[in-house]
């Protein structure tokens, strides 16, 4: 473990304006992901900025509707919010089927949108790594890929993004506020991920220094029909090998619209446009939900060791469907 | 989780069931594990790991981790004080560390960087350059780069074994047969507490705070190692966080803290990081067994063939005795043959854990046996009831006891098995989920190990009478404070809050290592034997009073009752303990003799019977149809363990290796890079094991009796047992569940979803 200095600052400008100096700075949230990573040697800032302090705590109701969500606002406190609980039920069943509450009391919202892979190449510090050194090759490619993705892949890299959270936020639409020196943006979630492309270590639009806020979520009354599906080896405490997070518009025994995307099998949260479509104007029977998780997955690209994750994920995403589709 | 285990008829005599006496300090916090010894200004230890998994170090630039601040020390192989490879049998490995620069395996320790932080110690680690020369490792045991050896078995019995004529009775008409292979994959024990050494040098003298399942072989080892008499060196081990086999032998970092204490001439704490504990205190090696069973029409077995194959690291010193421990036992047959082989590969070093050898043997076996069932069209329990052994099939010996036939019958109705429908894929849960139902027998030789203890009778500030017992044993966490607390009160005849026991000190009576189940009967061999001893020096004394009640009498005529040595065929003749003790030394004591053997002479009964404990364990589990994820929905052990002592702490052994199984069955792999030969999934994180949501139902009982030809109270240890038979059950009900046989643990989503 290397030297760091640490800075609790009091303001969000105030972090700001801490970003810039000498040495490498890193914002500290819950700490649940950067402090393993220095412990691990996989990254070693020698700043940290604690961003605890800086008032973004707070579930706050958006004049026209929806919530605007702190962005230290703890995964325990989201997931138990009353708002969340009956409006946008998909959040906070994903946010309590991930990690364990020790975890979640410390996790923050932000830090959980800034999730890093749990690919054990990355996490060694020493195997081929573009994602950790770029240009060093992918030792998962070739190596034990499991728990590895099946969706947004390349031959660069096939980690996956291992949240449940931001699954679920990718289904509600959510929006993330940003603070940098320049001032205020707000980008929506699905466009804050990037696809991993050239640069693996590239994983969100987010810019040196930039703070993310809040994440607003909006008042779309059928998210209320929401659900997450999670499925993994052992029952509990456990990352996705996959989920899927859907909420249905269903009206007159049609689907009148939908929002359906998928962890645990893809390079990011991922929204599943082709199975939307697909599912859209249909009505909900086990038929349609086979081709609107057959749309999806049509791209995806097995590996040696993680081929029946597609399987998997296939029958993960038609019972999230069911189960949601029978929601009174 | 309901435990029924004092509650059902019928059972061995047992006692109460206590609650653990160190369960509040431990749940408080207040208990003290290695790591945390009580030791003044201790400086830390980080341990450097090789990167690669065969080769050899060409050279070590160790001068900036030198200039790093607060750093004390650097021992690499060029610099490690030469130390003597003695006592070999207390040794996990062939080798000392740091002892070369050959490189056998990822993981091995090459330095050891000593600083007066952890924090400094494990910067200053990070700074060390090593160059190697690489060479292309040897992972699995189909590599054909891999030297195969045929061990002979020494503490094992005969590891290549045959008797009558297997291959003519397969080939005889009307027999039945099984032949297929079945393959565990390497396991790793993760304890909750790492491994951990603090040592010290005093006056020439060592003393060591260890995690460990063997303070005196470690003392004996540490003497030897460092050219000291065994009394120069204490080893101290009052509590261990679990162990599961990986404390058991000594593993390099004892003897690298001890190396670095001596170096810097201050107290060393070094505890083994949790990716470590995957290469540096062994694991369960990889298997692959290969079962023949032949059986006549009435599924009486004709022939059976165990033919097992494992690994271990060129300096690692295990064989997993998977035919030894399950086949040479468990049914009666008049053609057995079973063989053992080692691969040596470039993977860690492999050791004992939690019924090595019975474990994988018993998956292997009680798999087959269930597939011979399903080819003869018989009940699984009716098909091991009509090969019951009365003696262990391999030496020809009778059990001591063998009550396996009412585990079965009594677990079978605790289950309901008189309702399973046979035919695979024909039940269902309300959600529609496939339900499947299996069983199987569970089996573990009965072990004891030369034991010395002592029980002190004095008299309390309240003018009561108090005992201490004492052996330098261990408690891994398995109750074994309570349980001899227990027996220290019954065999001195007082309450159990008047009673205390000590243990995990080498300055106690010496005694063996706390594996193979041994400790509660060879401790309490040697409790019972202390206790004839306290009966005589309190005899005597009771004997100096003129008139004494007791005059005349033997230490045999006499014993402890109520607070009270009594004539035995005249209770009302005696006198108080306190009584006796009133006026004299702070304390009488009895202390049994060294004595290998023990008084009961247990090499000689050996050559007279086989002892062995069997047991069998009931299983539902649920299979989703569309995601194929098994869950266990309940279990039912039924167990014959001879006396137990408190139904409360054995139950719980018995459930938590339940548990330990239904992760090696569903859950548990330690996977490598087939390239580099790293441990993959080094955490606990990675390596899934069950939690408490994947823990539903288990009911333990336990039947039989004492078995008093064992050791004198009766008891055949319960520690390992548990984990027998499971996996296989667990494989049998998902076999019954879903029509597929999955023969390669572990039962994983992708195993049952792949063509038939």
């Amino acid at each position: 473990m290397n030297n760091f200095s640490y800075i609790l600052a009091a303001q969000p400008d105030e972090a700001l304006r801490d970003w810039t100096g000498p040495g490498r700075p890193a914002y500290l949230a819950g700490g649940t992901n950067l402090i393993d990573h220095i412990k691990l040697g996989v990254d070693q800032p020698q700043r940290l900025i604690d961003v605890r302090n800086l008032g973004l705590d707070q579930i706050e109701a958006l004049p026209g509707g929806g919530l605007r969500i702190g962005a230290t606002v703890s995964n325990t406190a989201l997931a138990y919010d009353e708002r969340v609980l009956k409006d946008y039920p998909v959040l906070s069943q994903a946010i309590l089927s991930g990690a364990s509450p020790q975890l979640r009391n410390a996790a923050t919202t932000a830090g959980n949108l800034l999730q890093r892979t749990r690919c054990s190449y990355f996490r060694d510090g020493l195997s081929p790594c573009n994602k950790r050194q770029t240009g060093s090759g992918c030792a998962a490619l070739g190596g034990f890929n499991r728990t590895h993705a099946v969706l947004g892949t390349s031959e660069r890299c096939i980690a996956t993004h291992p949240s449940d959270m931001d699954v679920a936020m990718i289904t509600l639409d959510a929006v993330v506020r940003l603070r940098g020196v320049s001032g205020e943006r707000t980008v929506p979630l699905q466009d804050f991920y990037v696809a991993y492309g050239e640069d693996p270590a590239k994983e969100n639009v987010l810019k040196p220094g930039e703070l993310i806020t809040a994440v607003d979520l909006p008042a779309t009354e059928w998210f209320a029909r929401s659900y997450y599906f999670k499925a993994r080896d052992r029952a509990s405490y456990e990352f996705a090998l996959a989920s899927a997070a859907v909420a249905l518009d269903l009206r007159e025994g049609l689907v009148r619209d939908c929002r359906i995307a998928l962890g645990g099998v893809a390079t990011k949260p991922w929204r599943a446009h082709a199975a939307e479509n697909a599912l859209k104007g249909t009505r909900p029977t086990e038929q349609a939900f086979r081709a609107a998780a057959n749309a999806e997955l049509s791209s995806a690209v097995p590996r040696a060791h993680n081929g029946f994750k597609i399987e998997l994920c296939r029958g993960t995403l038609m019972q999230a469907l069911q189960t949601t589709a029978a929601l009174a | 989780m309901a435990s029924a285990s004092d509650s059902s008829p019928p059972v061995a005599p047992v006692g109460e069931p206590r609650d653990r006496v160190d369960g509040r300090a431990k749940v408080t916090g207040r208990v003290v594990y290695a790591a945390e010894a009580p030791v003044r200004n201790a400086v830390h230890a980080v341990l450097v790991s090789s990167t690669i998994a065969r080769g050899e170090i060409t050279a070590m630039d160790a001068a900036s981790v030198e200039r790093s601040p607060g750093v004390l020390a650097v021992l690499t192989p060029k610099n490690m004080p030469k130390l003597e490879y003695v006592d070999a049998k207390f040794h996990a490995e062939k080798r000392l560390p740091l002892g070369d620069l050959r490189i056998y395996y990822a993981g091995q320790h090459i330095a050891v960087v000593v600083a007066d932080t952890l924090e400094r110690a494990l910067y200053a680690s990070t700074l060390l350059r090593v160059s190697y020369r690489e060479e292309p490792p040897v992972l699995g045991l189909g590599d054909p780069a891999a030297k195969i050896e045929w061990p002979k078995g020494e503490m094992t019995g005969p590891l290549q074994f045959e008797k009558g004529d297997v291959d003519a009775a397969l080939s005889g008409t009307g027999v039945v047969t099984v032949k297929q292979t079945y393959s565990t994959p390497i396991e790793t024990h993760n304890p909750m507490e790492m491994s951990a050494t603090v040592a010290y040098w005093e006056n020439g003298k060592l003393t060591v705070w260890d995690s460990t399942q063997a303070v005196v072989n470690r003392q004996k080892a540490l003497a030897a190692v460092f050219g000291l008499k065994p009394d120069q060196v204490r080893v101290l081990c009052p509590f261990v966080g679990g162990a599961f086999g990986c404390k058991g032998d000594q593993w390099p970092h004892t003897f690298l803290a001890a190396a670095a204490a001596q170096a810097v001439g201050k107290p060393v704490k070094l505890m083994l990081t949790r990716q470590q504990m995957f290469t540096g205190c062994g694991h369960r090696p990889v298997t692959e067994q290969t079962i023949t069973l032949g059986a006549d029409g009435q599924g009486r077995l004709v022939a059976l063939r165990h033919e097992s194959k494992s690994d271990d690291s060129e300096v690692g010193k295990h064989i997993e005795p998977c035919g030894a421990g399950s086949s040479a036992i468990m049914y009666a047959t008049p053609n057995l043959a079973y063989t053992h082989r080692v691969s040596r590969t470039n993977i860690a070093s492999a050791t004992f854990m939690r019924a090595p050898g019975e474990n994988p043997g018993t998956y292997a076996l009680e798999s087959a046996m269930d597939e011979l069932a399903i080819a003869l069209k018989m009940d699984p329990v009716e098909l091991r009831l009509v090969n019951y052994a009365d003696r262990a099939p391999h030496n020809g010996l009778p059990f001591s006891t063998s009550n396996v036939k009412e585990c079965y019958r009594l677990g079978a109705e605790k289950f309901g098995w008189s309702r399973r429908n046979p035919e695979p894929g024909s039940m269902r849960a309300p959600d529609g989920a496939r339900v499947g139902w299996g069983m199987a027998t569970a089996t573990y030789p009965a072990h004891r190990f030369p034991n010395q203890a002592r029980i002190r009778l004095m008299l309390d500030r309240d003018g009561g009478v108090r005992a201490i017992g004492a052996a330098a044993t261990q408690d891994l966490g398995t109750g074994a404070y309570t349980v001899f607390t227990q027996m220290t009160a019954m065999l001195v005849g007082l309450p159990f809050e008047r009673v205390k026991f000590e243990l995990g000190d080498s300055n106690l009576p010496p005694g063996g290592v706390s594996g193979g189940s041994a400790t509660t009967a060879g401790v309490g061999q040697a409790m019972s034997e202390a206790a004839g001893k306290l009966r005589q020096a309190m005899l005597k004394r009771a004997q100096e009073n003129s008139g004494s009640p007791l005059a005349g009498l033997t230490p045999d005529q006499v014993v402890f009752q109520g607070g009270r040595i009594v004539a035995a065929n005249d209770p009302s003749r005696g006198v108080e303990l306190s009584a006796v003790l009133k006026g004299g030394p702070a304390y009488i004591e009895g202390l049994n003799e060294a004595n290998p053997a023990g008084a009961d002479n247990l090499p000689a009964k050996q050559k007279a019977y086989t002892f062995q404990s069997f047991g069998a364990h009931f299983v539902e589990v649920a299979v989703d149809e569309r995601l194929p994820i098994v869950r266990v929905k309940r279990v039912v052990s039924v167990m014959d363990v001879g006396r137990v002592i408190n139904p409360k702490t054995a139950g719980s052994q018995v459930q938590g290796a339940v548990i330990m199984g239904m992760g090696q069955a569903l859950l548990e792999e330690t996977h490598y890079d087939p390239r580099t030969g790293r441990v993959v999934n080094d955490n606990l994180a990675d390596y899934v094991v069950c939690v408490n949501p994947d823990v539903r139902s288990i009911e333990t009982y336990f039947v039989g009796e004492p078995d008093l030809l064992f050791n004198a109270i009766g008891c055949r240890g319960v520690g390992e047992i548990g984990i027998t038979g499971i996996a296989a059950a667990i494989a049998n009900a998902v076999y019954h569940a879903t029509g597929r046989r999955v023969r390669d643990l572990p039962i994983t989503a992708e195993k049952l979803m792949r063509p038939a």
